[in-house]
C-alpha cells in the first residue's frame, strides 16, 4: 500500500505482511520490521519497535489516517485514495484553500507548465501565509482567483490539467486501483 | 469597593475556561460569550450562562463591542473580562463598559489608550527614567553620524512611519551611512509617502525579558518577577519562562524598579506587563501589554498565586499587597495548531484523541476535549503547558516527560517540536535570545525513528480497515487485532 505524508511530495511503500497475534510484519520501502501492538484501555497502545516502545494511536477520517506516535503528529493519505481522484498523471486537478483566508500572490497565469512543488499560490489566513505548490507536474487551466481575493475554505484557486506528454494516453483511462 | 456578582467573560479557547475558572473560585456567576463556530466550546459549557454573540468571522463576535455589551447587559453581568488578544486592548471597548456601567477588568481606557501608542509610550517611558533603545528621528546624514558614533554600530535605520520591516536597514559601520540614509528616505517615501527616517540602535543578540505588573484603584503598584520570552518564532512568543536564566539579582532589581516607576508615571491600574529587550547590562523598554498575557502561569507557579482573582480583586476596588518571595522555577510552552515541518501552515482538524498529561508540578490550560473541532476563524493556540520544578532542571524535565505523555490525534500541531526545543543542549544551557529558533531549530524535523513509528502505524490502520474500492489485500487477515479495543472508531474507518 503506498501512503503519502501531508505535506512531503514522496510516496511511501508499506504494507502489513503478517499477524501473528500481537506480533506484526510490515514492509516499509524495501525493508521488513518486526512491530508487537500491545493495545492500551484508552483505544491506543504500545508500538515496539527494535526494542523502543512508542504510545501510539490512529484513527480515519474521510481518505485521512491520522497517526500519533507520543506527541508527534502525522497524517496520511494511502496513496490509493489520491489516485482515484486523479486525472492522467495528475496529483491533483483543482489547486483548493485550505482555509479561509486571502490570496496575496498568484504566481502562474493561464496555460503555464509548472512542475511538482513549483509554489502557485499564496494565502494569508490565522495571520499566517501559506505557499499552496503543484503536486505533481501540470499545465494550468485556469486561474480562478486574483490578488487581494477574500475565499472560503475549499474554494478552488486553480484548475489544473495534465502536462502534454502524460495528455496523450486514451481519455478513459482509469486511474490506479 | 464594588461589590461583583456577575462576570462576562469576553473571549474565547482556553482562557476564557481559565477565566470561568477563578471567577467561580471568586464567588462570580459567569456568563461565557461564543461565535457560531464555538457553540459546542469548552467555555460555553463551563459557565452559568452562555450568549450568542455572532458568526464565526471573529469581527462579527468576538470583536463586537456592541454585540458583547449587549449581552452583558443582557445577562446583568456587572464586569467584563477581556482575556487576552480580541478587545482586551482597545480603549474605546474599555469604555464602552465603562458607559454601561458595567466594571472593566483592565487598566482605565485614558491608560491603556496612552500605552497602546508606541510613541506615547515611549515618550512615558523617557519622562519615567525607564531606558528605550536609543533612537532619533532624523535623515540629516551629520545628525546619523553623530547618533552612530554615541550609540556604537550596528544600528537600525527605518521609515519613521513605516512597520512590518518595509525600508528597514540594518548599517554596521559608518562607512555605510550615507548610502543607507539616501536609499531608506527614497523607500520611505516610495511606500508610505512619508520620507521620515528613524534611526536607533540595533540590538543584535537580545534576550526578551518582562516583569508583570499589578496596580489598584489606590495608587499602589506591585512587581511579580520576571519572565524570560526570548524563544520566540517570527515574534510570536512560544516558550517563556520564569526567573530568567542567569538575569542577576541587581539587574532583575533595576528592571522591576523601571517597571514600577512606568506603572506609576501611567496611573496604571490592574495586571500589566511590562516588556524589555535585555543585552549585556543594559535593558531598554520595548512596550508595555496592559492586559493579562498568554504566559501568566509561569509567574503564578512561582508565586504560588491566581493572577486572575488578583485581578477580580482589584477590579472590585481591593488593595494589591507585596508579594511574597518567589519559589522556585516555572517553564511554559504553548501547543500550536500548526505544522512546524512545513512552514508551520496552519492546521485544522477534530480532536480525535487526546491524552493530558499530569504529575506533580504539571499545568495543563487548555479548552481542547475529544471531539472538539479546531475552525481557521482563530488563533491555534491549542493549551499551555506549564511545569514548575525546584530548579530550572526539576521544571525542564518534567516538561521534557510532559510533552512525551502528551498526545494529540487528528490535528497536527508543534508538541513534539516543543519537546525537542526544551530537551534540546541549548535550551538546558539557556543560550537565549530573541535569534534561539533561527540559530538551532530552523529546519526541524521530527525524528527518523518517529516517522518509522507512524508508518507502521499507519500501514496497520490502513490494512484492517478496507475501504470499498481497495483491493484485496492476500495472506493477511482481515479481522483486525484490536477488535477488544473500546472504541473501535479507533484504528478503524470512522463509522
Amino acid at each position: 500500500m503506498k501512503l503519502t505524508r501531508t505535506g512531503d511530495p514522496h510516496e511511501i511503500d508499506a504494507e502489513v505482511i503478517s499477524r501473528d497475534g500481537d506480533t506484526i510484519r510490515v514492509r516499509v520501502g524495501d525493508r521488513e520490521l518486526a512491530a508487537e501492538f500491545a493495545p492500551n484501555a484508552d483505544g491506543g497502545g504500545i508500538l515496539a519497535i527494535d526494542g523502543r516502545r512508542y504510545p501510539v494511536y490512529s484513527a480515519r477520517r474521510k481518505v485521512s489516517i491520522f497517526v500519533a506516535v507520543g506527541p508527534a503528529s502525522f497524517e496520511f493519505k494511502p496513496a490509493q485514495a489520491s489516485a482515484r481522484r486523479r486525472g492522467r498523471g495528475l496529483a491533483a486537478a483543482e489547486i483548493t484553500a485550505p482555509m479561509p483566508g486571502k490570496v496575496l500572490k498568484v504566481m502562474v497565469r493561464d496555460g503555464d507548465l509548472v512542475e511538482a512543488g513549483q509554489p502557485l499560490v499564496v494565502i494569508e489566513a490565522m495571520k499566517m501565509e501559506t505557499t499552496l505548490a503543484a503536486e505533481s507536474a501540470a499545465r494550468v487551466k485556469r486561474v480562478r482567483v486574483a490578488e487581494g481575493d477574500t475565499v472560503d475554505h475549499g474554494a478552488v484557486l486553480i484548475e489544473l490539467s495534465p502536462p502534454p506528454a502524460a495528455s496523450s494516453g486514451p481519455e478513459s483511462a482509469p486511474p490506479v486501483r | 469597593m464594588a461589590r461583583l456578582t456577575k462576570l462576562l467573560v469576553a473571549n474565547r479557547g482556553e482562557i476564557a475556561l481559565r477565566i470561568i475558572r477563578s471567577a467561580r473560585l471568586f464567588g462570580l456567576k459567569t456568563v461565557a460569550v461564543y461565535s457560531a463556530a464555538d457553540a459546542q466550546s469548552a467555555h460555553v459549557g463551563a459557565a452559568d450562562e452562555a450568549i450568542a454573540i455572532g458568526p464565526a468571522e471573529a469581527a462579527k463576535s468576538y470583536l463586537d463591542i456592541a454585540a458583547i455589551v449587549a449581552a452583558a447587559k443582557h445577562a446583568g453581568a456587572d464586569a467584563i473580562h477581556p482575556g487576552y488578544g480580541f478587545l482586551s486592548e482597545r480603549p474605546e471597548f474599555a469604555q464602552a463598559a465603562a458607559d454601561a456601567q458595567i466594571v472593566f477588568v483592565g487598566p482605565r481606557p485614558d491608560v491603556m489608550a496612552a500605552l497602546g501608542n508606541k510613541v506615547a509610550a515611549r515618550r512615558i517611558a523617557v519622562a519615567a527614567g525607564v531606558p528605550v533603545v536609543p533612537g532619533i528621528e532624523t535623515a540629516e546624514i551629520s545628525a546619523a553620524r553623530e547618533f552612530g558614533a554615541n550609540a556604537g554600530y550596528p544600528i537600525l535605520i527605518k521609515a519613521a512611519a513605516g512597520g512590518g520591516g518595509r525600508g528597514m536597514r540594518v548599517v554596521t559601520e559608518a562607512a555605510q551611512l550615507a548610502t543607507a540614509l539616501e536609499a531608506a528616505a527614497r523607500e520611505a517615501a516610495a511606500a508610505f509617502g512619508d520620507g521620515r527616517i528613524f534611526i536607533e540602535k540595533y540590538l543584535a543578540h537580545p534576550r526578551h525579558i518582562e516583569i508583570q505588573i499589578l496596580g489598584d484603584q489606590h495608587g499602589n503598584v506591585v512587581a511579580l518577577g520576571e519572565r524570560d520570552c526570548s524563544i520566540q518564532r517570527r515574534h510570536q512568543k512560544i516558550v517563556e519562562e520564569s526567573p530568567a536564566p542567569g538575569l542577576s539579582d541587581a539587574m532583575r532589581a533595576k528592571m522591576i524598579d523601571a517597571a514600577l516607576r512606568l506603572a506609576r508615571a501611567a496611573n496604571y491600574t490592574n495586571a500589566g506587563t511590562a516588556e524589555f529587550l535585555v543585552e549585556g547590562d543594559n535593558f531598554y523598554f520595548l512596550e508595555v501589554n496592559a492586559r493579562l498575557q498568554v504566559e501568566h502561569p509561569v509567574t503564578e507557579m512561582r508565586f504560588g498565586c491566581d493572577l486572575v482573582c488578583e485581578q477580580l480583586r482589584v477590579a472590585s476596588g481591593g488593595e494589591v499587597s507585596e508579594p511574597a518571595a518567589p519559589r522556585g522555577a516555572a517553564i511554559e510552552c504553548r501547543i500550536n495548531a500548526e505544522d512546524p515541518e512545513h512552514d508551520f501552515r496552519p492546521a485544522t482538524g477534530t480532536v480525535l484523541h487526546l491524552s493530558m498529561p499530569g504529575g506533580p508540578g504539571v499545568r495543563f490550560d487548555s479548552h481542547l476535549v475529544r471531539g472538539a473541532e479546531v475552525t481557521p476563524w482563530y488563533d491555534g493556540l491549542l493549551g499551555k503547558l506549564i511545569c514548575y520544578g525546584a530548579d530550572r532542571e526539576e521544571a525542564r524535565g518534567r516538561l521534557v516527560d510532559a510533552l512525551g505523555e502528551f498526545a494529540l490525534l487528528g490535528v497536527t500541531n508543534n508538541a513534539a517540536y516543543l519537546r525537542d526545543i526544551i530537551a534540546s543542549d541549548q535550551f538546558r544551557d539557556a543560550k537565549l535570545s530573541t535569534h534561539f529558533i533561527e540559530e538551532f531549530f530552523s529546519g526541524w524535523k521530527i525524528g527518523n525513528a518517529e516517522i518509522e513509528a507512524a508508518i507502521v502505524a499507519a500501514a496497520i490502520s490502513a490494512s484492517h480497515a478496507p475501504t470499498e474500492n481497495a483491493a484485496p489485500r492476500t495472506g493477511v487477515e482481515r479481522r483486525s487485532p484490536w477488535d477488544s479495543l473500546h472504541n473501535f472508531e479507533l484504528w478503524g474507518a470512522r463509522r
